[in-house]
């Protein structure tokens, strides 16, 4: 037996004026689940909290609940000694009991046309992922968008998708209706997939399968159309308006110390065309610690504007010049530090090198201390480093190097998906809720790690938003200035 | 809606619920029924879960037998379930199983459902135990889930009013014949619904024993409520114990690993390492039926050749990795989270509750011995006799759904009311539960811990007669609901502590071993084809065995 401290949500509606936390203290079998806990307090020494399950086994989607802020089924997730459960991000009935009705009702459901046939075996292996949802909401309750905008949330869409592909409905055109009911808000952020207990990987198996379904019907939004022609006709997402930083890249930087790894720059169209100067900044830091960079110049756009909105005819081209450029000088590691360039290298490639974010690179082979700057910070999770790459502590482990840190939630600041391009007031929407976090902070400054949010948030707040990289390389110079000074013994 | 709303006492008569059709339960069989009945005039659907989300069905993973090829036939079909059933199977509804299965899973493709094929455009079946040919439809490992989705999708195209998260406590019964049903919503206040005819889909009871794969609904609600008033039950003391249910973590003891596990090529084996079912059964070994198997496994553990967790190991770990993630995700998953890749290690396992037989007695049109009330599903006797089939109570939701919801549905038209009477003997009832003492969880785990000794795989006369002193004590207790949100809870374990009687009376009135059910205590001459027993039968006004004369 163990013993386990939860603090747990509790509100009935109908008799309090607001929530509260209740601690308990039971004692639960070795291996137990977060229900186990629940129904240890219900039983033993609290009948009126109220939860819901049923299966307790994972696949009726009765119970979830918030562990620790994370969305999950109480019948699967362990029971943690010091958890807080609380109920989803939903109505509340009473404690952890949220109204799921109303939700289930609005997804769209099939008009079968009367025929009992069989999908062929590729339509049903299609099909299956998107079956195994056991409508238990938890994406629905994480999503950044539905918040926001008018969109019917990643379920719905995965249910479009069914929807669509499948030969029995006679529902109409569910690719229009998925259009109409907020397909194209959605940032790509993946918070649904990863908190979705079955796996279902909404933003890339149903959200871009959709959007490539309304390409091929003309649905594509017009600016998304604007980005593709761009792509095709220039190898680049984004319109030169100056000197890019592959224009004036050398071909090698080597490091100014003994070399502890060799890798590929894998540029991006954001830090080429708009931000080269952050670029440049990251060269410095990593030319500063050992690590030697090859740059080829014929490397074109990774395609993630391409994926993320559904046109994905020209993407093999695209696919294939990037990694003959790479392979043709026998690279082994490609870094990256625009964190949508490396998800989509990581996760839309099948690549002969490995692909690694400068973050992980740094972290790695170590970097020599920063100066410390008294400077309040706080780091916003780019969606596609933290949940694309699943990259949190090693950002984290740079910046505290050199500026104290303030935590705040991880949401998505409405920069991807082109939800930035075709949608900018869900874009402008989003951005405005990770204003707010950042001000409860009182951080000085908002670092990051993407081009993308940096550009983006930078335009919704008052505070300078920094890349990683940038900061550390001020560190750099401050101890530089520092030594020349003198104060800094060596 | 009718609120009895107790403080004030305000009799809001004018507001009982009415329709044509009323059916109690949303697993597989209640929600067909709906669908059916749903043609011929106004019908409510109560649950005591959410829509769909509560009952076995959403569970089951292995899948739906259904006759597809011509290599298979129905009389095969009939013939492995009489057998499976120790031929205490009603032969009549057999028959109406095995013929209207495959139509009634057209029906479900006609709906939309996705179950994997074959490269021939065929839906794929597996082996099962107990089949001469493999004949269980799936789809992966959530059959039954797949299944529930597209009866929900396709109950939301009719106009049935789904009522969830409503406990149904006894039918209302006007002079001989029931009008309808009381139920608790979630705040406690009572809810009445009258009806033309009354559709009972409650699903099963395994949550009797202290292990048990049901979901938290297999409480056994409809047999208590049926019991009351005044249907008649039988083979009550058959309960299949799964062979394989998992054994760790220890609060989640029970859990079930599909059969499809063992269809797939798993393995049994005991801690020595020794694959002792070639000892029970070698011919079908794994494969042989489920109670050969379960008492197979419980021997061994008896006999000291179990593990440390008190189980012996199912192992895949020689099949292609590739398989077990595509054919057997849900199982992957779930182990996964536990801690255990099967992909490299064996799993645990020991028999759990699983499925009760026995149930109210039906005709083929799904009607019960009490007018006004049908029943489909789990909570009917008959089908499968002394041991179920996987694969069956699957297409027995479907076949008998149609079946009792088109009979309700034809059902005449019937100017009759629920009487104010029903209503404030209910309320007595419910009001002694707020002035009472016990805490309903604790008799519930004195219950089951009863049942799983004395009332388990190997009983005898001795034990289940113990094993009834014990609930009769138990039933005795004032039992205690802190709130009248705490209502449900206790009217629910005392349908557990009926049902638990009703299994352990039927086990006394069988001095026979057959299939699932087996008495340590009797020596006996006969086997199941020759034995001299029918059914069990068990209502308000009698009880017995019936004796078969054979020629
Ligand atoms: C884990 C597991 C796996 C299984 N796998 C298979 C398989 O592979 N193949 C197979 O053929 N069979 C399988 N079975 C058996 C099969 O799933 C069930 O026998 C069948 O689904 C029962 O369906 P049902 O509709 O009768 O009841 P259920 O699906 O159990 O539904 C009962 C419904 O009644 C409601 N209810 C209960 N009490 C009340 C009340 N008092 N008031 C209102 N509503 C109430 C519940 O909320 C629920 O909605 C499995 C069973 C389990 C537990
Ligand atoms: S990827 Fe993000 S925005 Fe898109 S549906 Fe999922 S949670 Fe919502
Ligand atoms: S997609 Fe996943 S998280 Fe969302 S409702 Fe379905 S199972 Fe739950
Ligand atoms: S209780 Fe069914 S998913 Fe948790």
């Amino acid at each position: 037996m163990m013993k386990v401290h939860a603090r747990v949500f509790r509100f009935d509606p109908e008799e309090d004026e607001k929530p509260h936390y209740q601690n308990y203290v039971v004692e639960v079998n070795e291996g137990a689940r977060v229900l186990h806990v629940l129904q240890a307090i219900h039983d033993e020494i609290d009948p009126t909290l109220a939860f819901r399950y049923c299966c307790g086994a994972g696949q009726c989607g009765s119970c979830a609940v918030r562990i620790n802020g994370e969305p999950g089924l109480a019948c699967m997730e362990e029971a943690r000694d010091g958890m807080t459960v609380e109920p989803l991000d939903l109505p509340i009935k009473k404690d952890l009991v949220v109204d799921l009705q109303p939700f289930l009702a609005t997804l769209p459901r099939i008009c079968p046309r009367g025929e009992p046939e069989v999908p062929d075996r590729e339509k049903v292996e299609l099909l299956k992922p998107l079956r195994s949802c056991i409508e238990c909401v938890c994406c629905v309750s994480v999503c950044p968008a539905m918040d926001v905008a008018s969109f019917d949330g990643p379920t719905a869409m995965r249910q479009e998708l069914r929807l669509a592909l499948d030969p029995r409905d006679k529902g109409g055109d569910r690719v229009r209706e998925a259009v109409s009911h907020g397909l194209f808000t959605c940032t790509s952020c993946q918070a649904c997939w990863k908190v979705c207990p079955k796996d279902i990987e909404i933003p890339g198996k149903a959200i871009e399968k959709l959007r490539a379904l309304a390409n091929r019907e003309g649905l594509t939004l017009p600016r998304h159309q604007e980005v593709a022609r761009l792509v095709r006709e220039t190898g680049r997402s984004i319109v030169r308006t100056g000197p890019t930083f592959l224009e004036d890249a050398p071909e090698v930087i080597e490091p100014d110390g003994p070399v502890k790894a060799t890798v590929g720059f894998f540029v991006g169209c954001m830090y080429n065309g708009r931000l080269p100067q952050t670029a440049r900044d990251a060269m410095e830091v990593l030319k500063r610690n050992g690590i030697r960079v090859i740059i080829p110049r014929e490397q074109v756009c990774c395609g993630s504007p391409l994926i993320r909105t559904g046109q994905v005819d020209f993407l093999d081209t695209l696919k294939k010049r990037n990694i003959d450029a790479f392979v043709f000088r026998k690279i082994d590691t490609v870094l990256t530090m625009c964190a949508g360039c490396g998800s989509t290298l990581k996760n839309d490639y099948r690549t002969p090198f490995r692909v690694m974010d400068i973050n992980e690179v740094l972290t790695k082979f170590g970097i020599e201390p920063p100066a410390r700057l008294p400077v309040k910070a706080t780091y916003h999770d780019p969606c596609h480093l933290l949940r694309g790459q699943g990259i949190r502590d090693q950002p984290r482990e740079l910046i505290t190097q050199v500026v104290e840190l303030v935590e705040m939630p991880s949401i998505c600041c409405g920069s991807g998906g082109g939800v930035r391009s075709g949608m900018p007031e869900v874009a402008a929407a989003l951005a405005e809720n990770r204003r707010k976090e950042i001000e409860k902070t009182g951080a000085e400054i908002v670092v990051s790690s993407c081009p993308f949010c940096e550009f983006h948030i930078s335009e919704h707040t008052d505070r300078p938003v920094r890349n990683v990289t940038s900061i550390l390389l001020e560190g750099y110079r401050e101890k530089d200035r520092k030594k020349a000074k003198g104060t800094v013994s060596s | 809606m009718y609120v009895y709303d107790a403080p004030y006492n305000k009799m809001r008569s004018a507001e009982v619920m009415d329709c044509h059709v009323l059916v109690i339960g949303s697993g597989g069989a209640g929600v067909r029924a709906a669908i059916e009945a749903s043609g011929y005039g106004k019908t409510i659907l109560l649950s005591k879960t959410l829509a769909g989300k509560g009952g076995c069905t959403p569970m089951a993973e292995g899948g739906y037998n259904a006759v597809l090829r011509e290599q298979d036939s129905c009389e095969i079909h009939y013939g492995d379930t009489m057998k499976g059933g120790s031929y205490l199977n009603d032969p009549e509804l057999v028959r109406i199983l095995v013929a209207e299965a495959p139509e009634r899973m057209e029906d479900l493709l006609r709906w939309g459902a996705v179950f994997d094929v074959t490269d021939c455009c065929e839906v794929a079946q597996r082996p099962f135990g107990g089949q001469s040919f493999p004949r269980t439809c799936y789809a992966g490992d959530r059959t039954g889930h797949e299944m529930m989705v597209t009866l929900i999708e396709r109950l939301a195209s009719t106009d049935v009013k789904v009522i969830s998260e409503v406990t149904v406590l006894d039918l209302v019964v006007e002079s001989g014949r029931v009008v309808g049903a009381l139920g608790l919503d979630g705040k406690g206040n009572i809810v009445a619904v009258r009806a033309d005819a009354t559709v009972l889909a409650t699903g099963g009871g395994t949550q009797i024993y202290d292990i048990s794969t049901n979901s938290s609904s297999g409480t056994g609600d409809g047999f208590a409520i049926g019991y009351r008033a005044g249907a008649e039950l039988i083979d009550m003391e058959m309960v299949q114990f799964h062979p394989t249910g998992a054994v760790y973590p220890y609060d989640a003891r029970g859990r079930l690993i599909t059969e499809a596990v063992r269809g797939e090529g798993g393995v049994l084996k005991n801690a020595l390492g020794e694959r002792f079912m070639e000892k029970y059964d070698p011919v079908k070994k794994e494969l042989s039926t489920r109670d050969v198997v379960s008492r197979a496994i419980a021997t061994e553990i008896l006999e000291g050749r179990g593990t440390a967790h008190g189980g012996v190991y199912l192992d895949v770990t020689h099949l292609p990795r590739q398989q077990i993630e595509e054919r057997l995700p849900v199982m992957l998953e779930q182990f996964l989270k536990f801690g255990v890749d099967i992909r490299e290690e064996p799993m645990e396992v020991a028999p759990t509750a699983h499925h009760i037989m026995g149930g109210l007695r039906i005709s083929p049109h799904g009607e019960t011995t009490l007018p006004g009330l049908y029943a489909c599903g789990e909570v009917t006797g008959g089908v499968h006799g002394a041991n179920r089939l996987g694969g069956n109570a699957l297409a027995d939701t479907q076949v008998f759904g149609k079946r009792a919801g088109e009979s309700a549905g034809r059902a005449p038209r019937r100017d009759v009311r629920i009487g104010e009477k029903a209503i404030e003997a209910q309320e007595e009832r419910l009001s002694l539960f707020l002035g009472g003492e016990v805490p309903p969880s604790t008799v519930v785990r004195s219950l089951r811990t009863a049942m799983w000794e004395g009332a388990g795989i190997f009983r005898t006369a001795r034990d289940l007669e113990k094993t009834l002193g014990v609930i009769a004590h138990l039933s005795s207790l004032p039992l205690l609901a802190r709130t009248r949100e705490n209502l449900g809870e206790c009217c629910t374990v005392q349908n557990m502590l009926l049902t638990a009687t009703l299994v352990v009376r039927g086990a006394l009135l069988r001095k026979e071993s057959r299939g699932a059910h087996t008495r340590r205590d009797v020596v006996q001459a006969w086997d199941a084809q020759t034995s001299p027993y029918g059914h069990t039968y068990q209502s308000l006004t009698r009880s017995g065995i019936e004796t078969v004369v054979r020629e």
